[in-house]
């Protein structure tokens, strides 16, 4: 009996030493990715894609985790909907024949407890590229609603859309350059 | 060129210079396609949540020249769009825009910096749940075109500004939700 006991307190030792890799999944209504454009260097045109799912693995103490988030493109709201419908066609995101765009970030990198980046790659238009999200505003609370472990924060990179052949509008002097301001929170499954 | 043309580029020269040493205010009308009001506050102290006005009208009166003019811009406050539809209800209500109760949101503004050429900063004056407040826009920047296809002078920019909305009687879920709110103006207006 003592050696059990004994056996089961290495394991739960270890088990903290090593601490598990935990799963979070991407909390819809906390989670958005928005897109800034210049409009011929004037003022900034700003969407956002209201449908998206994702799940994070996060091992905290060791520092590793994995993240990957799907986009529907169909799902492109400016509020402004004739641009909506020219953006989900052939010219930009061809949500008919590519429905989702997808980021899987396989590099998350800390400072100290704070996740700074994360690295992984874009996959769009039938395209994937290396992308690197900065990450601000890193943090985890117990929300009193859910009673759950949310982990989230604020992430952003540019990209150049002519890299995944979304080139519309480039020579009458639409930008090339798009910032990406991602939201995310996710819940302790 | 022949003599008569010569004559009438050196007279429509002339007309542009006197347009621009009389420098006249002049209208224009907000462009609803490309004029958007977006917020941002923290939510738990963590990630920035976003959301923005879909329905905001306005104009602007600006003698370029002499710097001033006057601007004058409300925003249908039940237009609020978070991508989350029941978020967007809670919002509408008493607790956070009240929009039965003051339907609009009003910003009027007649204290222009300009630091040359650019223009700074826009001061003036936030009405929003019955509560005046002074407001000041940063300009991050501000430019005028031909349009294309309007084949007018469009003028506009992107500009922010921050506030308490403790200090406009918003105070329900402090401090989970954060008090202060970032706005983010996309303007252009079309001259009239």
């Amino acid at each position: 009996m003592p050696k059990t006991l004994l056996a089961l307190a290495v394991l739960a030792a270890s088990g903290l030493a090593h601490a598990e890799m935990a799963t979070y999944s991407i909390d819809p209504t906390h989670t958005f990715v928005t897109f800034e454009a210049k409009h011929f260097n004037t003022s900034t045109l700003r969407g956002r894609f209201d449908r998206k799912e994702g799940e994070v693995l996060l091992d905290r103490a060791a520092r590793t985790g994995k993240a990957e988030i799907t986009i529907d493109t169909g799902s492109i709201d400016t509020g402004v909907p004739p641009l909506d419908s020219h953006l989900k066609g052939k010219d930009f995101f061809n949500a008919a024949e590519a429905p989702v765009v997808k980021f899987v970030g396989d590099k998350i990198v800390f400072n100290g407890n704070k996740i700074t980046a994360v690295a992984g790659s874009l996959t769009m238009l039938g395209k994937t590229l290396p992308v690197t999200l900065n990450a601000r505003n890193f943090n985890c609370y117990t929300s009193p609603l859910l009673k759950r472990e949310v982990c989230g924060g604020d992430f952003e990179t540019t990209i150049a859309r002519s890299q995944w052949g979304m080139n519309y509008g480039l020579n009458v002097g639409l930008p090339d350059n798009i910032h990406l301001l991602i939201q995310i929170e996710a819940i302790k499954q | 060129m022949g003599h008569r043309s010569r004559v009438a580029a050196f007279g429509a020269a002339g007309v542009f210079m006197a347009g621009l040493a009389c420098a006249e205010p002049v209208t224009y009308t907000l462009d609803p396609v490309h004029t958007r009001v977006h917020w941002e506050t923290r939510h738990f102290g963590t990630s920035t949540q976003r959301g923005r006005f879909d329905r905001v009208e306005g104009s602007v009166r600006l003698d370029r020249g002499a710097g001033r003019g006057d601007v004058s811009i409300s925003i249908d406050t039940g237009s609020v769009s978070s991508g989350v539809p029941a978020l967007d209800r809670v919002l509408r209500g008493k607790d956070f825009l009240a929009s039965d109760a003051h339907p609009q949101a009003y910003f009027v503004a007649s204290q222009w910096r300009f630091d040359g050429e650019s223009l700074r900063e826009l001061r003036g004056e936030f009405s929003w749940r019955g509560v005046s407040q002074p407001l000041s826009l940063h300009a991050l920047r501000f430019a005028c075109r031909i349009d294309a296809a309007l084949q007018r002078e469009v003028c506009g920019g992107d500009f922010e500004a921050e506030l308490r909305r403790s200090d406009f009687g918003s105070t329900f879920g402090l401090p989970f939700v954060g008090d202060t709110v970032r706005l983010l103006i996309a303007v252009e207006g079309v001259r009239q």
